[in-house]
């Protein structure tokens, strides 16, 4: 057993014992009933299971959950697909995947939510030139996998969001 | 049954098994093992017994649980069957996977369920593949310390020898075979060649 203290979408919870072989999607799914994160092909090959880190200099990054254990949380700063809407309010992105009816089924959305919200923080720190935008939305997104095949409208969702506010997200040169 | 039909038969059941036994003295050691120093002893010619140990110390150079990081593009392999490693992870620039798929995003300081770890998780260096290749060209390259990872012969003894990540290959955790014998006999055969020479299996 691991004593498990886990920052999740701002809220923290812990210290809580956990079992060293469970894992970060049961700890969400079973015992917080945060069931936004989805468990998919359970091997980390769809990436529907993955949340987002924080780490303290302010950068983030995405991690499946379905095969790390939960224990290798602790301490950490994370958000789930439940982070994004506030007060009932979607967040552009989730309404750009709407216009764009980019799911279908939806089970792999909240992946593709938190690896776009990743990218976007990401420009919004380091903005990019508008020439290397399409490879830097397709790279982002690699790995996740759409058995709806909803891959090009999750791309021009994310394209739709960082073209609407090119200053912030863009070179100018 | 008749005499002359069951004569034959037991001839066939004592000799298969006698077979059996004459294979498993020629090949010193099983599969999954390997051989000790002590057994090359009769080997005279210290060129031919050098590349002798390169040749028993193949078995793990070649296993899956080396060569599968040890790979000849930027896709790492995984399994006992060598498949292309799912999801589609690349090499990236420093050998720990491109920016957005890092190799210990997944892979933790320690096997989990049947997803492997260890502390530095990552590929050989491109310069350091071996799939594909032949033991002899292995041989060639290992000595080489531009595609060796800069390391003198003895520190080779070292890395394999003692090593943790590649200690790993000796306890891959459920659903993949461990590398043949130990990790140090493995470093035990990479000591012993070095000391004759360090010759390599002959074509």
């Amino acid at each position: 057993m691991t004593s498990l203290t886990v920052t999740i979408n701002g809220r923290v919870h812990g210290p809580r014992d956990v079992r060293d072989d469970l894992t970060m999607n049961d700890f969400l799914r079973e015992y917080l009933g945060m069931t936004g994160t989805k468990f998919g092909c359970g091997a980390a090959q769809c990436l529907s299971c993955a949340i987002i880190i924080d780490n303290p200099d302010g950068t983030s990054y995405t991690s499946p959950t379905c095969i790390v254990p939960a224990a290798s949380f602790n301490g950490k700063s994370v958000r789930t697909v439940e982070s994004h809407a506030k007060d009932g309010e979607l967040t552009p992105l989730q309404k750009a995947f709407i216009v764009h009816f980019a799911f279908q089924c939806g089970y792999c959305t909240a992946g593709f939510l938190n690896e776009s919200q990743v990218l976007l923080e990401r420009l919004a720190r380091t903005p990019i030139a508008r020439a290397d935008l399409e490879k830097t939305i397709a790279e982002a997104l690699d790995g996740h996998l759409c058995r709806c095949t909803g891959y090009v409208k999750y791309h021009e969702a994310v394209r739709e969001v960082i073209l609407a506010d090119p200053t912030r997200y863009l070179r100018s040169s | 049954m008749k005499l002359d039909l069951l004569i034959p038969l037991l001839i066939v059941a004592v000799a298969i098994p006698a077979a059996a036994l004459t294979a498993e003295a020629v090949s010193n050691t099983p599969s999954d093992g390997l051989a000790n120093i002590e057994s090359f002893s009769s080997i005279s010619d210290q060129e031919v017994r050098s590349a002798a140990y390169f040749t028993e110390l193949g078995k793990v150079l070649t296993s899956p649980r080396c060569l599968n990081c040890h790979p000849a593009g930027d896709r790492p392999r995984q399994g006992d069957m060598a498949r292309l490693h799912q999801p589609p992870v690349e090499r990236g620039a420093d050998g720990f996977g491109l920016p957005a798929l890092r190799c210990p995003i997944c892979h933790q300081a320690a096997n989990f369920g049947t997803v492997p770890g260890n502390p530095i998780w990552h590929l050989a260096p491109r310069e350091m593949s071996w799939e594909g290749k032949t033991l002899r060209e292995i041989c060639a390259q290992i000595k080489d310390p531009a595609r060796n990872g800069n390391r003198s012969l003895e520190t080779l003894v070292e890395h394999i020898g003692d090593d943790h990540l590649v200690g790993w290959a000796w306890a891959p955790g459920p659903g993949r075979q461990s590398a043949p014998g130990t990790q140090k006999q493995a470093g035990a055969l990479v000591d012993a060649w070095v000391r004759t020479g360090a010759a390599c299996p002959k074509p």
